[in-house]
């Protein structure tokens, strides 16, 4: 009887806890109208900043959930956004072609994250190690790219007609709903989700971490492709310092979304989308209270890691339990 | 579970009242006219001195509200401070950062937002795009003459010192900024009046220029000559890359008499000649840092900017704001040149420092006055903006 009960408390907490990412985004939401009528700010505007500021981060991270369901993590994947924005700004400057740049930013993230992978597999190492070191290849090929024709920048011109909430929400739907279908209805992420809950099993069950990391990546790979191009259009103007703050924050953003640090079944492909929105409400709110005050950047610095410490305390309550988490 | 409940409870019901009080706090206040500046440095000396002239002093004195941004590295930063600023109700925006400038004028023109650049100008090909748009209102700060002949005029009173063995710190010359690009020619183009003295096979002002915008950095196999010793080439502010640490060290070790720096060079150099002889001259302004730093030795050279010459630009805005907009007899943008004031000793710094403070500075509002209203004419303004302010 103590037993059941234990149980019923257990899944309810669960469904709260699940349901933490969801109602924070309404709380900052209604929080940010609030403040901001208060305020008196451009709400249109402000609403457009959010999806401008919100998308690029969404659509590389959703990528990313595939690497983080694994229980992994890639260290590079700012570096590998900028250069497929590098790439793709090259070869827009050379031949007009946005299609050939939409092409050549993913094909060169893909390659990118191909080689973490199969560098990871090969070598028998956690790809965790092979993107730390793919990093540092990274930076070097982006500096080349930047400075391969004398410079320090790669201005890109004649985009401006892409750069619109529209296209980027085009792109961020129809991304995300192929990673929804491959990652909920087929069996890679099934699969993907049994060996970031329990690898050992998964393996005795027969499936291969090579494989599926290998098509983790490639998912990845695909996000910052995507990534890169929008922050190529957006930017205009591409120096080593571009993207350079992607990397922690899809850290940041899915543990908002209330995705699992160790990945496994609980991962949610929505928590990508959730948790970049949610950060950048949460950073337009500090905005709006902070803007006049001396060291705002500091304070608003802080203010966000309260808030990723507490996101993380309340998703690891669901593991306190006399239950085996797995 | 009930636990869970009182402390999501009482996360939230805290955080409501916070931004509440926070809020409303504000509430009470006058209406501001809101301005937001956009800054490349939040840090440095210069960066800060303009800043407190901006909110201790002109704050105080008129009804607007300085929003500032934080550093911005790129020219993504610069597009996300901008669209924050539109979002937060400012009326204008003043820039103080240049990773991409026309793309700056492109998003304020599109959001119906007044866009102004201070302490710097626009290139010609960028000012003949710009001059017309309705929401361009100018820029006022050294012209591109000014600035290649102030790296010039630095190079020539080092040669006349005697110095011969430099090293040059072109700060944003690798992001083709303008200013950089034309203090580092100016240097270059003086060093190469020696007639053993070339860079890249030549020594025409125009033909240095050209070089550094196609290469994006002084290429030191390109000097030549029998004179002079070019033993050191820096540029940019990658602080945390090894490999540009290692290159500020490496010109340091080579010992240059003199680091002929576009901009910024105290920050860059400043901790890593401590010690040795090498000697700064530099373009910046005159803060504290330098005070210091001329008192020391470190810096024997300044040529700056001081803390209130961002004022005209503030009228400007003010005037444009207000519907009153200054255009030139053709009805277009203002480009107005302003010059620096130039140390060659503590003294000298001195008494240019104590002529323009926060509490009394050079433009304080009955100058600023005159250029505030509704029926400005372009040759008052120019005429405020291009009188020669240094103190005696």
């Amino acid at each position: 009887m103590d037993k059941v009960k234990t149980n019923e408390k257990f899944s309810k907490r669960q469904k709260l806890i699940s349901l933490t990412p969801i109602i924070g985004l309404v709380i900052l939401l209604i929080l940010y109208v609030v403040i901001g009528i208060i305020k008196d700010i451009n709400f249109k505007a402000g609403f457009e900043a959010i999806v401008n500021q919100s998308v690029i981060l969404a659509i590389v991270a959703t990528g990313a959930i595939f690497i983080f369901t694994l229980g992994s993590f890639d260290i590079s994947l700012g570096a590998s956004t900028l250069v497929s924005a590098c790439a793709g700004g090259l070869v827009y400057n050379a031949t007009g072609s946005v299609a050939l740049m939409l092409l050549t930013c993913v094909a060169a993230s893909l390659a990118a994250s191909l080689v973490s992978s199969v560098l990871g597999s090969i070598f028998n190492l956690p790809v965790f190690v092979t993107t730390v070191a793919m990093m540092s290849v990274l930076s070097a090929v982006s500096e080349m790219l930047i400075t391969g024709k004398g410079g320090n920048q790669i201005r890109i011109s004649g985009l401006s007609g892409l750069e619109n909430i529209w296209v980027k929400l085009i792109f961020l739907v129809i991304f995300t709903a192929i990673c929804v279908f491959v990652f909920e209805f087929t069996k890679v992420g099934r699969r993907q989700k049994a060996l970031g809950g329990n690898p050992v099993c998964a393996k005795l069950t027969g499936i291969s971490v090579k494989t599926y990391a290998i098509l983790a990546f490639i998912m990845a790979g695909v996000g910052i492709g995507l990534g890169g191009f929008l922050t190529a259009v957006r930017a205009s103007t591409i120096t080593s310092g571009t993207a350079s703050d992607i990397g922690m924050n899809i850290f940041i953003a899915i543990v908002f979304g209330g995705m699992p640090i160790s990945g496994g079944p609980r991962s949610r492909i929505y928590a990508a989308i959730i948790g970049s929105f949610s950060i950048r409400i949460l950073s337009q709110i500090l905005t709006m209270l902070l803007a006049a005050v001396p060291g705002a950047n500091g304070i608003a610095q802080i203010v966000r890691a309260i808030f990723f410490l507490a996101m993380v305390y309340l998703a690891s309550m669901n593991y306190r339990t006399k239950m085996l988490p797995r | 579970m009930k636990t869970l409940k009182k402390i999501v409870s009482v996360a939230v019901a805290l955080a409501l009242i916070a931004t509440a009080v926070l809020a409303l706090a504000s509430c009470g206040e006058a209406k501001k006219v809101k301005i937001g500046v956009i800054v490349a440095d939040a840090t440095g000396s210069e960066a800060l001195s303009f800043r407190n002239y901006y909110k201790e002093y002109i704050e105080q004195n008129y009804a607007v509200e300085f929003l500032y941004s934080d550093a911005l590295t790129d020219a993504e930063a610069e597009k996300a401070a901008i669209e924050n600023f539109i979002t937060s109700g400012c009326k204008a925006i003043i820039s103080l950062a240049s990773a991409d400038r026309p793309a700056q004028i492109e998003q304020c023109e599109k959001a119906g937002v007044y866009y102004a650049v201070a302490s710097g100008v626009l290139n010609d090909d960028e000012y003949a795009k710009y001059k017309d748009y309705k929401y361009y209102v100018g820029a006022i700060g050294p012209s591109l003459d000014v600035e290649y002949q102030t790296g010039y005029e630095m190079a020539k009173a080092q040669i006349a010192q005697g110095k011969t063995k430099f090293a040059i710190y072109g700060a944003g010359v690798g992001y083709r900024i303008d200013m950089h690009v034309q203090r580092t020619a100016g240097m270059l183009a003086a060093l190469c009046e020696d007639e053993s003295t070339t860079y890249g096979g030549v020594s025409i002002p125009g033909a240095i220029i050209g070089s550094l915008y196609t290469d994006g950095e002084v290429s030191l196999s390109k000097f030549q000559s029998s004179k002079y010793e070019l033993v050191g080439y820096h540029a940019l502010w990658n602080f945390g890359d090894a490999t540009w640490q290692a290159n500020l060290a490496s010109v340091v070790a080579a010992e240059p008499e003199v680091i002929l720096c576009a901009g910024t060079g105290l920050s860059v150099f400043g901790q890593a000649v401590s010690g040795t002889n090498v000697k700064i001259c530099d373009i910046d302004s005159f803060t504290s840092d330098y005070a210091t730093a001329m008192q020391n030795g470190t810096v024997t050279y300044l040529a700056g900017k001081y803390a209130s010459s961002i004022g005209p630009i503030f009228a400007a805005v003010l005037d444009a704001v207000n519907g009153h907009a200054v255009k030139t007899e053709a009805g277009e943008a203002l480009a107005l040149g302003q010059s620096y004031w130039v140390a060659t000793s503590y003294a000298q710094f001195e008494k240019f420092q104590s002529a323009d403070s926060v509490a009394n500075p050079i433009f304080n509002k009955t100058l600023l006055d005159t250029v505030v209203g509704d029926s400005i004419s372009y040759g008052t303004f120019k005429t405020f903006v291009e009188t020669d302010r240094t103190p005696a």
